[in-house]
């Protein structure tokens, strides 16, 4: 009985590696795949890698998509790190109503986010473009720095910040210099968040961009079953999910190294 | 401590304006005739509403329904038993398996869409290994394809949850009698509540308001409610119609987001 019990477990778990996983071998088959349709193999090239460095408009998408994940992810922690601590100090009952507030973006699908934030923007003296596409993505990471330093900030000793105010540091520095490097790694791991999150929006973009700014995803639903669709965008989404898994296994490697010096201690 | 509680006054004034403001000014552009770029006079009409008798509005809105229902019940049926495989997992790389989980969600939609698009049709590079699906345009196709884009959600928030149990708890069920199947109905099932409504709640919404999704797998035959706003503020900028629907998007996310805060004050399952 537990056998099979484990046996089912484990095919769920199968299962669900399969389906998600799926799509990504079929993008990395797609991008070393000669054929410009992608709809049948026709042979192994790296043909696409280096049709990036020539397709203007998806390197101009690309630099695009960097510019305003690095400029709203960097703006993201640095207030979603300030936004929690202040967050932290209130009192319970306001401190439920500010997560409630603060979580009204991360729970609301992407749609309602791009059409309140165009609906916003199109009220404003403001033209469309990347100024309102960063706006809408510093909106929309704040959330999530402010979710994973929280709790970096509940383990935290509540004399901690009173104590370095006694020995002479004004509010400021106790902050900079005491509260922020003890909770380093929940303002690491939001800010990965927000970069991840920035580098994929498609939705959000979509409804506040404006001008003919495009970051990649808008790139490609230009692009959708047309002829001007290039595999070199397969080449790009393949390099950043590998740059990605590497990031995540040199964390995942250093945390383990790090419980293994603990336990040796 | 008290000092750094003004910190928190800029960010409420913002959260407000980007978020309170527009709902009510999407309610406003539902029943009026204002239009939002040329912000010309007005007047309060509630002939948009005429829109609910329209057989592609009452079909968008079904398949949102069934669609979204039917991945979000699939997902938890398959993601409950692999998030509870995963952090009952004794092996050092557990992290790394959890990591696993969310690397796809990092990987462009829009491509992993296509990806399965080029799957779908019947000549495809399924060919090589013999296999020849014609599933664009079927329930099949949106269906895999939602739970391939949504499963993370689903597992994450409650694999954060069952990885916190406490297992005294467990041990504590078994040693006054309870038998396997008893323990997890009455112990660990319940304490995970809270990580199964964020789940759902973070499949169906989703699943329920995707637009690029049902536009490709979907061989432009099938419609949601997503594509319909989509299509009333993009392209035909009948915003009064987009309005409406959003307005019945916001109501169902209403009820739904005070049912996460019941199970979860501060949304530590959210992340």
């Amino acid at each position: 009985m537990k056998q099979i019990v484990k046996g089912l477990l484990l095919l769920a778990t199968v299962l669900v590696f399969v389906l998600i996983y799926f799509p990504i071998v079929v993008i990395a088959l797609m991008s070393v795949n000669a054929s410009s349709t992608g709809q049948t193999f026709t042979y192994f090239s790296f043909v696409w890698y280096g049709e990036i460095a020539n397709n203007t408009l998806l390197l101009r998408a690309i630099g695009t998509t960097l510019f305003v994940a690095i400029i709203s992810t960097t703006i993201a922690t640095v207030v979603g790190t300030f936004v929690a601590i202040g967050i932290n100090s209130l009192k319970r009952n306001q401190r439920l109503n500010m997560m409630v507030l603060n979580n009204v973006p991360v729970v609301n699908p992407d749609i309602v986010t791009g059409i309140s934030l165009m609906v916003v923007f199109g009220l404003l003296p403001i033209s469309f473009g990347i100024n309102t596409m960063l706006i809408a993505h510093v909106f929309f990471s704040i959330p999530f720095v402010v979710l994973s330093v929280l709790p970096k900030l509940k383990e935290l000793d509540k004399d901690l910040f009173d104590a370095a105010q006694d020995l002479g540091c004004t509010s400021l520095q106790a902050v900079v210099k005491v509260i922020v490097p003890a909770i380093k790694t929940g303002i690491i791991t939001g800010a990965l968040i927000a970069f991840t999150m920035s580098i994929d929006d498609f939705v959000i973009s979509y409804f506040t961009t404006g001008s003919g700014v495009q970051n990649v995803s808008l790139w490609i639903y230009a692009r959708l079953g047309r002829r001007n669709f290039s595999p070199a965008v397969y080449a790009y989404n393949t390099i950043v999910t590998v740059v990605t898994i590497v990031i995540l296994l040199r964390l995942n490697y250093y945390s383990i190294k790090k419980k293994m010096r603990r336990l040796n201690q | 401590m008290h000092r750094l509680r003004a910190y928190v006054i800029p960010y409420r004034v913002w959260m407000t304006t980007l978020i309170i403001l527009p709902s009510l000014m999407i309610l406003f552009l539902a029943i009026t005739d204002f239009d939002l770029y040329l912000k010309g006079p007005f007047v309060f009409t509630l002939e948009g509403l005429r829109v609910f008798t329209e057989s592609t509005i009452q079909i968008a809105l079904m398949n949102s329904i069934k669609y979204s229902l039917l991945t979000t019940i699939i997902a938890l049926l398959i993601g409950y038993p692999a998030a509870y495989y995963l952090a009952n997992l004794k092996s050092a790389y557990k992290t790394f398996f959890v990591a696993l989980i969310i690397i796809p969600v990092w990987s462009n939609m829009l491509l992993r869409i296509i990806a399965w698009e080029k799957l779908f049709f019947p000549i495809s590079i399924l060919n090589n290994f013999g296999i020849s699906l014609d599933w664009i345009g079927s329930d099949k196709a949106i269906v895999v394809g939602m739970l391939s884009m949504y499963f993370p959600f689903m597992i994450l928030p409650i694999y954060s949850v069952l990885v916190k149990l406490d297992q005294h708890l467990i041990e504590a069920a078994r040693d006054l009698g309870a038998n396997g199947f008893d323990t997890f109905v009455k112990v660990i099932l319940p304490l995970s509540l809270p990580g199964i409504v964020s789940g759902v709640i973070m499949t169906l919404l989703p699943a329920m308001t995707t637009f690029a999704l049902p536009e490709r797998l979907g061989g432009g035959k099938v419609l949601l409610i997503g594509n319909i706003i989509e299509d009333a503020f993009m392209k035909t900028g009948n915003l009064q119609m987009g309005s409406i629907i959003s307005v019945v998007l916001m109501i169902i996310i209403l009820i739904l987001f005070k049912g996460i805060m019941t199970v979860d004050k501060e949304g530590e399952t959210l992340l």
